[in-house]
């Protein structure tokens, strides 16, 4: 089977499984909603400084929830044991892999999108101005959290400790890629926004390099 | 066995002497005299480990090329000796930076990236911990490996470009006096014989736990087969 | 020497640290030499 049709079938499994329920949506969006106001309680921001801060725990809310969200995507498949029911199916381990990746990015980048509004109301941020930029960053970075966050949630799933390992594997990975968002975003709330060239440039680069990898990588992966 | 007593007492020897160097042959450095002479453990020490986890990259791509545990073996040993290394370098560089500039700690650029670094291998040891047969160890440390050493230069690159307070390279891009080059580099020969030693040494308890796996696992099929075909009581 | 107190300690530091890990994987070695004569000779036996 093709590799497109493998994975457009997988991803639109992935979409009627979550629709029908909406769990992992709805949770990962209100745990998101709860990191944003914890901080707030945290470090009582004022407009000066919630202009500072708000980029960083922006992308802390996003990245907590995107970790929590992709260990419960593979759950899903251990449960019935579909996994190796996918893997006897004639598609290529790469299609597997990539419609897992694009469901996770898919569930990721709405609920980053919800809390997107929410956020610019709770902090007061101007993001009218500046949302198609803003919207670019946004998905690059979080490409580049679900690319590698669903290759690790595949090794965690056969290993003990899977929820805390996983964090632990990721959140050092992605620090670059933090680094990129906040600053990337950081520059188009500034007063005179600009989209910074370089850290976009970086947060593409970051996606290609880990994106290239798992397509190399991904016999190894499902074959464990 | 042999071999292993005389690299060891070989290494120990040039640690002797890296040390009577560092501390006594090098001249004084002219803004921060003594305490200077950290740099001849901190940094060659900090080399030492990016080539231990080179190693160990090379190995991982290796395994899962070839499938062969030495590899694996190979892999974990470097990563192990990799991460001493690196540890002793986050220890050394306060210690070098409290009397210099009066605190502890400062984020700058090498020192942040130097502790990502360490927190990515320390991972790559408890992905393998939390894993339970060997292939599987293996096979998905070497991709979280893989992973990590990509990240490194992304890592690297990020925080240089956030933050720079670092003083400023000395060997390559700055003026190194050729008195301190010689003790330098010697330095840096030594640590990697050191770094070698003990990869070695971990390599080979590797490969020893690995023929243990294997000798239980065949242990248990003779029992397994033992099991199947009861004697009956009383007939031999 | 200025500081001396401080490069012995870095120096004490960094040879610690790599002594302290030679001696625990000579351990864990011998522990394993230990382990895989005993699981040898019960195949032996058998």
């Amino acid at each position: 089977m093709r590799t497109e049709r493998a994975v457009a079938i997988l991803l639109g499994k992935e979409l009627r499984a979550e629709l029908r329920s909406r769990e992992l949506l709805q949770t990962t969006l209100i745990f998101a909603l709860i990191v944003v106001v914890l901080f707030s309680f945290a470090f009582d921001p004022t407009a000066a400084e919630s202009r500072r801060f708000g980029p960083g725990l922006l992308w802390i809310a996003f990245l907590f929830a995107g970790t929590l969200m992709l260990n419960p995507s593979f759950a899903r498949e251990q449960a019935n044991d579909t996994l190796q029911a996918l893997r006897m199916a004639p598609i290529s381990a790469f299609a597997l892999l990539l419609g897992k990746i694009l469901a996770n990015f898919l569930f990721l980048l709405t609920a980053e999108l919800v809390l997107l509004p929410v956020f610019a109301v709770l902090y007061n941020v101007a993001i009218l101005p500046v949302v198609g930029r803003l919207l670019l960053v946004i998905v690059l970075g979080t490409l580049g959290v679900v690319v590698t966050g669903t290759v690790f949630a595949a090794l965690a799933s056969q290993a003990r400790m899977r929820e805390l390992l996983l964090p632990l594997l990721l959140l050092p990975v992605l620090a670059p890629l933090l680094i990129a968002s906040v600053e990337a975003t950081a520059s188009l709330l500034n007063d005179e926004p600009v989209l910074d060239p370089t850290w976009t440039v970086f947060l593409a680069a970051f996606d290609v390099v880990f994106f290239t990898a798992s397509w190399l990588l991904c016999e190894h992966l499902m074959e464990g | 066995m042999e071999l292993q007593i005389e690299s060891a007492v070989f290494t120990a020897v040039l640690i002797g002497c890296a040390g009577y160097a560092a501390l006594f042959v090098a001249p004084d450095e002219s803004t921060m005299h003594a305490i200077q002479r950290i740099f001849y453990f901190h940094a060659p020490t900090a080399w030492a480990g990016m080539d231990a986890f080179a190693i160990t990259f090379i190995a991982n791509i290796a395994y899962l090329v070839t499938k062969h545990p030495k590899w694996d073996w190979i892999g974990v040993a470097a990563a192990e000796v990799g991460l001493v290394c690196t540890t002793t370098v986050l220890l050394t560089g306060p210690i070098w930076a409290h009397p210099v500039w009066g605190i502890w700690w400062t984020w700058d650029a090498r020192l942040t990236s130097t502790l990502l670094m360490w927190l990515l291998y320390v991972a790559y040891l408890m992905l393998r911990k939390m894993l339970n047969t060997p292939e599987q160890r293996a096979s998905y440390s070497s991709i979280f490996g893989i992973f990590a050493f990509l990240d490194v230069p992304l890592v690297y690159f990020s925080i240089w470009f956030w933050r720079t307070q670092h003083p400023a390279p000395v060997v390559f891009g700055g003026h190194l006096d050729p008195e301190m080059s010689k003790v330098f580099f010697f330095c840096v020969l030594v640590m990697h014989c050191l770094m070698a030693i003990l990869v070695r040494q971990r390599y080979q308890l590797e490969r020893m736990r690995y023929e243990i796996h294997e000798a239980r696992l065949a242990a248990e099929d003779y029992a397994a087969q033992a099991a199947a075909f009861p004697v009956a009581k009383g007939s031999v | 020497m200025e500081h001396f107190q401080s490069l012995f300690i870095a120096w004490m530091v960094v040879w610690a640290a790599f002594f302290a890990y030679e001696i625990t994987v000579a351990v864990r070695l011998s522990r394993a030499r230990v382990d895989l004569d005993r699981v040898r000779t019960f195949l032996r036996l058998s």
